[in-house]
């Protein structure tokens, strides 16, 4: 009785703080990227697109008979690992993206215009539909229920993180000194397209000059360990997501979607074909959620046809935590829930001395999910919508 | 009877509303015009409850409304149709007038599930009256119509007959001739006044169309950007210079 | 005013036929399709015309009461004798009862006040371990206390009631206030927050045994059995086995439920509750305005709803015998919906077809299909199609069993539905009123 709080280990908890991190950033940025395909058509449409979960679930089966097809052809091995995956997971990205199209213009584009609940209630059809649609795909195809990634042998050692903090400080260092450079050497040349170049340098640097030192300050020994897999995992959702970014806010197609979510009459007015933008928009967000469950089966190992359901919704909650329809916001959202559900995944046995399992992860997600509904609609960076009487 | 006092209302930067006074007395027919976006809909919302003022107070009957929420504001007898109409489509047109009396009908659940004889004289009283209000509108032939198949100005006349369900003394109109011809305003004005003399309502009007707004109304409010510019009877807000000038002096600058 | 849901316009359309000759034709349907399904036991098109028939007698132009006693004799009478001769047909009736129920429940959520339930099983949930824990020996393991004697069962018949609807006013309460997509979600989440507390509640204190679930859940008692015996044996006759009465005890509690439910949905549909529900999935800022309570209504939409699923997840529970979270995912709900959907939203004999069909489909049709492929692959049938040319079912592989599929059939239901009748296979008719009692007085008053 007098000694439960005792058996909590203070020193264990902080030593498994690093690793839990990782984790948490891990998977949320797998979150941001699924959570980029809700908020995204979320904007255009004011639409909850129920079957994200299931476009991300494809990706990953995609991804993994793409490895499967090329270790069957005895390449895996042979070739560069990061162009096996470069594959898999470009061949997710497109399958899905292609399919996330299709399935606007048979399911949601008829029911343009009818009330709020019936695109949704489609969408879901959509969703129950396309998990038995892999199923017998796979059970035609390899009498299978669920698809294992293979193990590609270089990402699954370790990347002594810890040893390289100091190196990863120097390195921000001497990036953020190139962006000064080239901003100065930039100057009055093709000024706008220059200064969003020199972005690049500048929040590469101060990543990875927050990694270093927290690396620093958490891992004081040095002897931190992480899967090489996470680090492509997370280079690759960090790639992704710069892509996206520049392209929704520096290029003409970017501004054309913007326009289309801010207002659709106007933007067809103004000459923006709206069917073709939207068409567009679902292509990005399936896109970014197919890579994002090649990602993720890549990380996890394998995928199942339901076993989208569960990241799908937790990623929906990403987006409304950062307030739908937000781009940043999903990609905050994504990050926040992915360590807090890390943290509450790996601490809540530990704290509870083994009463709550990591099984309550999943209702923890969907707490903030109703917490955030109810007491901040809007998310952390939405703006208020009001109906018009 | 409605007293309303230095009303504020804002939008993020936008102020939809700023330090609007405004008085009813019982039985006077009280018009509120303005040029385009000049805050009429969003002080009707204010009165209704559909959203709260930053600041100001704002009486009927004695009851302070600001805090209240709408269906409690109805309850006291305060009742509106909308510039858009919003009927319930799917319903019938009695239907519809009964969803109105809800605040008036004394029965609760357990009457409707054990069908209690309080719930059958509450449905009969309630058919009666409904009935009653049809025919006052001109509606008692199509009370078994789907409400959404009706005529325009049926509609319009609809959405007034369910208004009054709810037995208001205070009948707010938000622009009821909107979409109308000449001659079907000048048949509502003519209902307007029925609805005064055989109801004795109150009611208050925000309109657009100049000849309903002069023929009918005892005093005429004139808001601009939010602010109230002008008040009194027809013929002093008419030689108002300041409301010629809201009026004339923008629509010279837009033509 | 016309009673029941009977609508007026119909007998004025098929009156070409007179309605004696339609009492006769009902008839004659019901007992040729009876005596059909109890002599072609395994035939599910003979069980498929019988069902029909209740359909018919339904929307058939005859008197209510003959409408009654029909429907009665069919239920009551029929459906037992059928499911002597094959004891599948009465488990399914048995289960299209408790959908029927579940789907009215829905109803009232989704298709009267147009609020989006995603996790409408979790209140089938409540009533279910509710029941499962007390009248078991769950019970002591989780509270100490001797599971409840069986008799408990008709009491908490009425507590599974409360139970759900407090679980209904206890989630709605925070989240109505929410945009419907949003509620949607959240009823979701909601939904596996209760499997996974199901799920997960078997430590630190054991309430619901985790994943392994409950058995035996208590089951009502046989007051007449041992009565029944006793005067068999008198006869001379063997007696009969409880296992081999508990069906019919649970079809017969069933059709009592659904009685009552159907009951319930009617008349609150028909009174002021019911019309400030629709005006709210109408327009709820209009109805507030006309002085609704939006959350008070929408509570009660939810309470009276969850309700219904509460009664029946105990029924369930008992029937069952044995209980685990499985029952209760989030694809039960979405079946629920289906059937909501594909009946109509928003009137009962819908929602009655709906749960019907997609039951029927679920446990029949998609079984008897696992069963007819595994066949045709056993025997090793070859398949001539064009293009692909001949193809060996041997070949088939075994993880394509269509009766796994039910989530295609959901989804496509649905999909289908939604694109091309979102208004479900019967409509939801307003219904017409009388008002000759009205006064005449004010009918100048026409073109205001």
């Amino acid at each position: 009785m007098t000694t439960a709080v005792a058996a909590i280990d203070f020193e264990l908890l902080g030593r498994i703080f690093p690793r839990v991190l990782v984790d948490g950033i891990l998977l949320g940025f797998v979150y941001s990227l699924i959570a980029l395909g809700y908020t995204m058509v979320y904007g255009v449409l004011e639409f909850i697109n129920f079957a994200h979960s299931e476009i991300f679930m494809v990706g990953a089966f995609i991804g993994a008979e793409v490895l499967l097809i090329l270790q069957a052809a005895r390449v895996l091995a042979a070739s560069p690992p990061l162009l096996s995956l470069l594959a898999s997971v470009l061949a997710a990205g497109v399958i899905a993206g292609l399919l996330a199209v299709t399935i606007e213009r048979v399911a949601y584009r008829p029911l343009r215009g009818a009330p709020r609940l019936v695109p949704l209630i489609s969408a879901i059809g959509v969703s129950f539909f396309l998990q038995d649609l892999v199923r017998m795909i796979w059970a035609l195809h390899r009498n299978a229920f669920y698809l294992t990634y293979p193990p590609i042998e270089v990402f699954n050692q370790r990347f002594p993180a810890g040893a390289y903090a100091l190196w990863g400080g120097a390195a921000a260092v001497a990036i953020a000194a190139i962006g000064w450079l080239m901003r100065r050497a930039g100057r009055g040349v093709a000024r706008a397209r220059f200064e969003s170049l020199s972005m690049l340098p500048k929040y590469t640097s101060i990543a990875l000059g927050i990694v270093s030192v927290g690396l620093l300050i958490l891992d004081p020994n040095r002897v931190l360990t992480v899967p090489v897999k996470s680090l492509v995992v997370i280079g690759a959702s960090l790639l992704v997501l710069s892509v996206l970014v520049y392209v929704v806010n520096q290029t003409k197609l970017g501004m054309a979607i913007r326009a289309v979510a801010e207002d659709q009459a106007t933007a067809s007015l103004m000459g923006v074909n709206v069917n073709q933008i939207i068409s567009v928009t679902f292509l990005i967000g399936g896109l970014m959620g197919g890579i994002a469950g090649a990602l993720f089966g890549l990380q996890f190992g394998t995928v199942n046809p339901y076993s989208g359901f569960i990241p799908g919704l937790k990623a929906f909650t990403a987006a409304v935590l950062g307030g739908i329809g937000n781009i940043p916001g999903a990609m905050l959202g994504g990050l926040v829930l992915g360590v807090l559900e890390a943290l509450a995944g790996s601490y809540l046995s530990l704290i509870s001395g083994g009463a709550f399992g990591a099984e309550y992860k999943d209702i923890f997600a969907f707490s903030v999910l109703i917490l955030i509904l109810i007491f901040r609609p809007r998310g952390l960076l939405g703006e208020v919508v009001r109906e018009k009487l | 009877m409605l007293e309303a006092r230095g009303i504020v209302k804002r939008f993020g930067g936008l102020v939809a509303v700023n330090q609007v006074d405004f008085n009813v007395q019982e039985g006077m027919i009280a018009s509120i015009i303005g040029p385009n976006g000049a805050g009429k809909t969003t002080f009707f919302n204010v009165l209704t409850g559909v959203c709260r003022p930053e600041a100001g107070s704002l009486r009927f009957g004695g009851e302070e409304l600001v805090g209240r929420r709408p269906d409690q504001i109805t309850a006291l007898g305060m009742c509106r149709t909308f510039q858009n109409i919003r009927l319930f489509g799917n319903m019938t047109v009695l239907e519809n007038v009964l969803v109105g009396m809800h605040t008036r009908l004394d029965v609760r659940y357990v009457d409707a599930l054990l069908r209690t004889s309080l719930f059958h004289d509450a449905e009969r009283a309630a058919l009666k009256r409904g009935g009653e209000l049809l025919a006052f509108v001109g509606l008692r032939d199509v009370a078994n119509e789907v409400a959404r198949n009706l005529p325009y100005g049926a509609m319009r006349r609809l959405e007034i007959a369910r208004a009054l369900a709810s037995s208001p003394r205070l009948l707010l109109l938000d622009e009821p001739t909107a979409g109308m011809n000449p001659a079907e305003s000048q048949a509502l004005m003519g209902f307007l006044r029925r609805v005064r003399e055989e109801l004795k309502l109150t009611v208050v009007l925000i309109e657009h169309n100049m000849r309903v707004v002069m023929s009918i109304s005892d005093r005429i409010t004139v808001l601009d950007y939010g602010e109230k510019i002008s008040e009194g009877p027809p013929e002093h807000v008419q030689s108002d210079p300041r409301v010629v000038e809201a009026y004339l002096g923008r629509q010279a600058r837009a033509h | 005013m016309t009673n029941g849901a009977a609508p007026a316009a119909s007998s004025t359309r098929r009156s070409a036929i007179p309605p004696a000759a339609w009492a006769l034709i009902a008839l004659a349907y019901l007992a040729v399709s009876a005596w059909s399904s109890v002599r072609l036991p395994n035939s599910l098109f003979a069980f498929l015309f019988f069902l029909s028939s209740l359909f018919l007698l339904y929307y058939a132009p005859v008197a209510t009461v003959l409408r009654v006693v029909l429907g009665a004799v069919a239920l009551l009478l029929l459906m037992p004798v059928i499911g002597a001769s094959n004891a599948f047909y009465l488990e399914v009736a048995t289960q299209v009862g408790i959908f029927v129920a579940l789907a009215l429940g829905l109803n009232i959520v989704v298709g009267l006040a147009g609020l989006l339930d995603l996790g409408y099983v979790a209140f089938f949930a409540v009533g279910a371990y509710l029941w499962a824990v007390m009248g078991s020996a769950q019970a002591t393991v989780a509270f100490g206390i001797a599971p409840l004697a069986s008799w408990w069962f008709f009491p908490f018949l009425v507590l599974s009631v409360v139970a759900a609807g407090v679980a209904g006013v206890m989630l709605g309460l925070p989240v109505l206030r929410l945009r419907g997509d949003y509620l949607a979600i959240v009823t979701l989440g909601f939904g596996e927050v209760i499997r996974v507390l199901a799920n997960n509640l078997d430590k630190p204190i054991n309430f619901t045994n985790g994943p392994q679930g409950i058995s035996p859940v208590g089951r009502p008692p046989l007051f007449f059995l041992d009565a029944w015996n006793r005067w068999l044996a008198g006869m001379g006759r063997a007696p009969w086995e409880e296992s081999a009465v508990y069906p019919f005890v649970f079809y017969f509690l069933v059709i009592a439920v659904v009685a009552v439910v159907i009951l319930v949905t009617h008349r609150v549909e028909d009174s002021h509750v019911g019309r400030a529900w629709t005006a709210i999935r109408e327009d709820e800022a209009a109805a507030v305005t006309m002085g609704i309570p939006l959350v008070r209504m929408k509570l009660l939409a939810f309470a009276t709803g969850a309700s219904f699923a509460g009664v029946m997840g105990m029924l369930f529970a008992s029937k069952q015998y044995f209980i685990n979270p499985e029952s209760f995912t989030f694809m039960e709900s979405i079946g629920v919906l289906a059937m909501v959907i594909l009946g109509g939203m928003g009137n009962i004999p819908g929602a009655i077809l709906g749960a019907s069909l997609v039951t029927i489909l679920n446990l029949q049709v998609l079984k008897d299909l696992s069963i007819w492929l595994n066949g045709l692959r056993q025997a090793g049938t070859i398949v001539t199609l064009p293009i692909i040319g001949s193809y060996n079912l041997a070949s088939l592989p075994a993880q394509l069993e269509p009766a796994k599929y039910e989530r295609m059939v959901f989804g496509v239901i649905l999909i289908l539905m939604m694109i091309f009748r979102p208004q479900g296979i019967l409509p939801s008719r307003r219904r017409a009123r009388e008002l000759h009692d009205v006064a005449a007085a004010g009918e100048v008053a026409t073109n205001a």
